[in-house]
Order: structure tokens, then sequence, then C-alpha cells
């Protein structure tokens, strides 16, 4: 169990401001957000690289704010990398062994050869750094980090500097590697579709404190902020004005809907859990639009239907937008299911539907 | 056939570039005409140029040495460490470079003397430094002293401190973490700026001679010879000196740059 509590910290004009999160042992806990708004700072305070103003942090009931970074038995991956370039790949992977009392035990030994397996990096071994490919470095990168049997391992945007190919192949191995090793991960990102893949909590962080943490279906479905929610990419959000709550009240057939408008600021739904069909759909909530525009992105179609005036913006299949036989102008009708939704207050408290 | 194109600024650099070389080559080479070979090796039998050199190679590898101790960790503070003063900081290092070098040996010679503290006190220990190899030493590392702080520096800039932090969470202490990736990585850039920091030294001149005339160092030798004898007298030291300096300069100089095998990023 990994506890920060109130952990502050003041870099020049930048703080962390009293960071609390608890991490369940073996976890892998992503924090998410925007570039510039303190991930690697967190992460770097963590692992004892950055001197902290105030707060604790937590591992398994020790308190390790005041220990130095080689006692803490945290392991760091950056996003560069940081591999030795005077070293080659088995002597990188090897280098946290140097400073073990048991380094050069079985059980490390084990480690080396478990690590260099699983991450299939045989036949890189005697090279230097410099002859490595993107997802070559990161595999090495990783080895070294685990090779320590860390309490905790932090990885800073490590998909991010890769070719879209390769990040897909990594981010699979990085989920099987954790599934059988167990390890305790948090790693931090800017990219709502990698952390959702990899994470099984998630944590929101901006401007140096954390607006969100909970599962990840928590976060994407029901953000408690715009911030967050754009953010997660949840590119449905419909303003409730006063006009507005009383035409949802008509579609809805919520009556109490016109009586909300004050405390409520946003309706947030995501495109991919909006369904569309030619007749009534049976979700909580179904109404009729016309299709205003359809993109294709190469990979999935974008629609978007006008509802009254609100736009709702949903996401098909290729084969789906063409069994439904969509064009602009038709009459359609649209759904969500209440759970998939949420509305999101001024106050940044939010409720179901 | 493909018509060749000529860049007009790269003409320009041509041109500048030969004129540069010949500037610099030709009045190092001009010398050897000017006497003869036998005159040479006469002048390497003599016991004084013998003792100048000598002295010269010695208080400029001295200095480097002094250089090296006292300005490798503090090169490591203004690469790693933002404080306030740093610029300020910073610049006081390059002001030796900057002054003219008999106003250097003046300054150190007001720092030096009976009549400043610190000379009272080192005379109260029994030491002696004027006129003597200590003080060739002192005026050579401070005026070439400023090229191992700079070179140094900008190769612990080089040195990502990310690679410091992975190293430090893998378990090193910092000690062991400057040994084993820093130092390791940047000691080529440190020997580049030991190997300008001994030639600024060896070729130093205005500021030995007002701290010490004698022991006499080649440079204030050529100097003597000259004002005393002429240039027949004083070329002779001067071709032995430069070829010294260019033998040791080339040696130490492919020593910093043989790179083995795969280690540059």
């Amino acid at each position: 169990m990994i506890e920060l509590r109130q952990l502050s910290l003041q870099l020049g004009n930048f703080s962390l401001k009293d960071i609390n999160l608890a991490i369940d042992s073996g976890e892998f806990f992503v924090l998410l957000g925007p570039t510039g708004t303190g991930k690697t700072v967190l992460l770097e305070s963590i692992a004892g690289l950055k001197p902290l103003t105030k707060g604790n942090i937590i591992i398994n009931g020790k308190d390790l704010s005041e220990k130095r970074p080689e006692e803490r038995n945290i392991s760091i991956c950056y996003q560069d990398l940081a591999l030795f370039p005077h070293m080659q790949v088995k002597d990188n992977i090897k280098y946290g062994l140097r400073f073990k009392k048991d380094g050069k035990s079985s059980r490390f030994h084990k480690n080396y050869e478990t690590l260099v397996e699983l991450l299939e990096i045989e036949h890189i071994l005697e090279r230097y750094p410099v002859y490595l490919s993107g997802g070559e470095k990161q595999r090495v990168a990783l080895a070294r980090a685990l090779i320590v049997e860390p309490d905790i391992l932090l990885l800073d945007e490590p998909l991010s500097a890769l070719d879209a190919g390769i990040k897909e192949t990594i981010e699979a191995e990085l989920k099987k590697l954790h599934q059988k090793l167990k390890t305790t991960t948090i790693m931090v990102t800017h990219d709502f579709r990698e952390a959702y893949y990899l994470a099984s909590s998630l944590g929101i962080i901006k401007d140096g404190a954390i607006m969100q943490t909970g599962s990840k279906e928590e976060i994407f479905n029901q953000p408690v902020s715009l911030f967050v929610a754009q953010f997660v990419g949840m590119k449905n959000l419909i303003q409730l004005s006063t006009l507005r709550c009383h035409e949802f009240s008509e579609l809805l057939g919520d009556k109490t809907m016109s009586d909300r408008t004050e405390k409520f600021a946003y309706l947030g739904v995501r495109p991919e859990n909006i369904t569309i069909a030619n007749e009534k759909v049976e979700k909580d909530y179904s109404f009729k639009g016309v299709i205003k525009d359809i993109r294709n992105n190469g990979i999935f179609m974008q629609i978007d239907i006008v509802v009254k005036e609100m736009t709702f913006l949903s996401y098909l299949t290729t084969n789906h937008f063409l069994e439904l036989n969509l064009y602009e102008g038709k009459e359609v009708f649209l759904g969500f299911d209440s759970s998939n939704s949420c509305i999101i207050t001024a106050e940044q408290n939010n409720s179901s539907l | 056939m493909s018509k060749q194109r000529f860049e007009i600024l790269f003409v320009i650099s041509f041109l500048t570039g030969t004129i540069i070389l010949f500037f610099f080559v030709y009045p190092m080479i001009n010398p050897l005409f000017w006497t003869k070979p036998s005159i040479v090796l006469e002048a390497l039998k003599d016991k004084d140029v013998l003792q100048s050199i000598y002295i010269s190679m010695g208080a400029a590898t001295a200095a480097t040495i002094v250089s090296f101790i006292l300005g490798v960790p503090f090169a490591y503070l203004l690469a790693r460490k933002e404080f306030r003063g740093k610029s300020f900081v910073e610049s006081i290092v390059d002001i030796p470079v900057v002054i003219p070098h008999p106003v250097a040996g003046i300054c150190l010679l007001t720092v030096l003397s009976p009549r400043s503290w610190i000379g009272q006190f080192l005379e109260s220990m029994g030491l002696q430094v004027l006129g003597t190899f200590s003080a060739i030493v002192i005026a050579m590392t401070f005026v070439s002293m400023p090229f191992l702080i700079n070179s140094a520096k900008e190769a612990f800039k080089w040195v990502s401190p990310r690679m410091e932090n992975v190293s430090r969470t893998l378990g090193a202490t910092h000690s062991q973490t400057f040994f084993l990736i820093t130092i390791s990585l940047a000691w080529r850039d440190i020997l580049s700026g030991m190997i300008m920091t001994w030639a600024r030294a060896i070729s130093e001149f205005g500021a030995v001679i007002i701290l010490a005339y004698h022991p006499m160092i080649a440079p204030t030798l050529i100097y003597e010879r000259f004002t005393a004898y002429g240039m027949m007298y004083a070329v002779p030291v001067s071709i032995i000196l430069i070829i010294i300096c260019l033998m040791v300069f080339i040696i130490l100089r492919l020593l910093a740059t043989n790179h083995s095998k795969g280690e540059i990023i």
C-alpha cells in the first residue's frame, strides 16, 4: 500500500498542492494530466529526487519522506529512458545489482534471465544504447528498472516518444509484464487512451493538484469537472441553460429537470456510449435527431446529430454505418443509458441523470 | 552530367579559412628558416634552456592539477545547481581570461607581497612565494583555470541529470553516481579542458614575469635572450618550445578524441 499524504512541493513558480493518494499494492495506477502540470515532478518527489516542503510518502506502513533516493527501493523510467550510453545493454540492466548486497545471488540472476526473456532482448545484450531502436531502448529501460525488485515502479510517459506501431506493442508488453510481476506501478501520461488501456485505477492532475481519482470507469464516465471530462475525451458536453433544461425535461420525460437549472452546468456523454438507430433505441434515454455531418477518420465514422439546438457526436464502425444507411439530413434515433452519462455542476459535483 | 554550383558564402568562407591557416601556421614554421638544425641541437644541450623547459612544463602541469582538483567539483556545482547570483559567479570565473596578463600579475603581487595580510601570513609561516616555483604555479593557475572550469561545466551539463536520477533510484549514492555515470561520460571533455588549461599555462608569460623572473620559465628565457642577444639566440629556444608543446598537445588531443566503440550518443 502506498500513501501520499498532503504532499507539497515548491519549485520556482510551480507547486504541488496537498497531493493525497492511496494506491494498493500490485496496482497499475495512471496519473493523467496535460503537459507542464507537475506529473514528472510528482514522480521525482516520490522517488526522493525532489525535496518536499510538506507531506509524507508511506509505503507498506514505513514513512520514506526523509530517505535518500537510493534508500527507497523505488525505480524510475523516464520518457527519454536515460540509458547509460557508455555501457552495453547487459551492463545497463545489471547496473542496480552493483549496489545490492546480494546482487550476485541466484535470485537476481534469475530476475535478469526472466526479464531478458519476457522482454525479448537476448539479441541486443552486447550492444550499446546508441545502436538500439526506440522500442528496444524502452525494453532495456524497463528491465533495468525492474531487475532490482522495486517496491514501486515509476513510469514517466514511457510510450510518448515511440512511433504508433511500436507504441501499441510496448503498451501490450507493459500490461503483460505488470500482470506477470505485479509490481506496484505509477505511470504518468497525457494520453487518455493509453491510460484507459493500462490503468487499474486513475488520477487526474492539473496545475499541481489532483482533480479526481477513482476506477477508470468512474473517471471516464462520471468526471467531476469540465476539465476532467474534456481531458478524458468526453466530447459531448451540452451546456444546460434554462432553455436546454426545459428541452431536456420534454425530451427525457423528466419534469423535474426544468427545476434543476441552477444546480447543473453540463450534460456529459461519451461519443462511444451513444447508440444510433433508424428506430427508437432501447436505452434509458432515447430521442430523435437529424444527421448534420459525417466524417471518416480512417478508423471509424464520426456522426454529428442535431437534437433541437444541441449537437451530439457519436462514433460508429464503418460496417455499422453502412448497415444503417446513414446520410446527412437523415432523421435517426439516438440513445444512451443513465449510467453512461453525467451531469457536471459548477461546484464540480456530479450526479447521474 | 550535373553542373557543379558554387555557393558564394562557402567561397568566402574558404578564402578566409585559408588566410587564417596561413596566419597561424606560417609564423610557427618560419623560425625554422632563421636558424640551422645544428644550432637548435646545440641549444638543446644548453643547461639553462633545458631547465627553463622543465620548469615551464612542471609548473604548467602543477597548475593543471590544481585547477582540476579545485575546478571540477566547482564546475559540477555550476552545472547542476541554480542559485541566486550564479551569473555573477560565472562572470567572476571568466575575469582572468579577459584582463591583461601583466595586470593579473600585478594583482597577484599585491596579494602575495609582504605588505598584504596574506603575504605577511605566508612569511610568518616561513613560506617564500614570490620568485619561486610556487609563484609560477599560482600565476599560471590564475590565468588558466577558467578554461578547465568552463569545459568541465559544459561537460557536466551534457550529462543528463535524469541519468544521475536513474542511477540514484537504482541504489547508487550521489558519489557513486558521480564517478560511475557523470565522470565516466564527461571525462573526455574534462580532459580537453585540461589540455587547454595546460596549453594556456605553459604559454603564460605576462603574469609569471611579475611574480617570478627567476626561476626562469621558457618564455622568460626566450624574452631575455631576445632582448639581450637578439633573434639568433631567441629562435632556437622558441623552436624547441614549439615542438615540445605541439607534441604534448597532439598526444593529449588524440587521447581525448579517441572514442571507443559505440559510446557516443
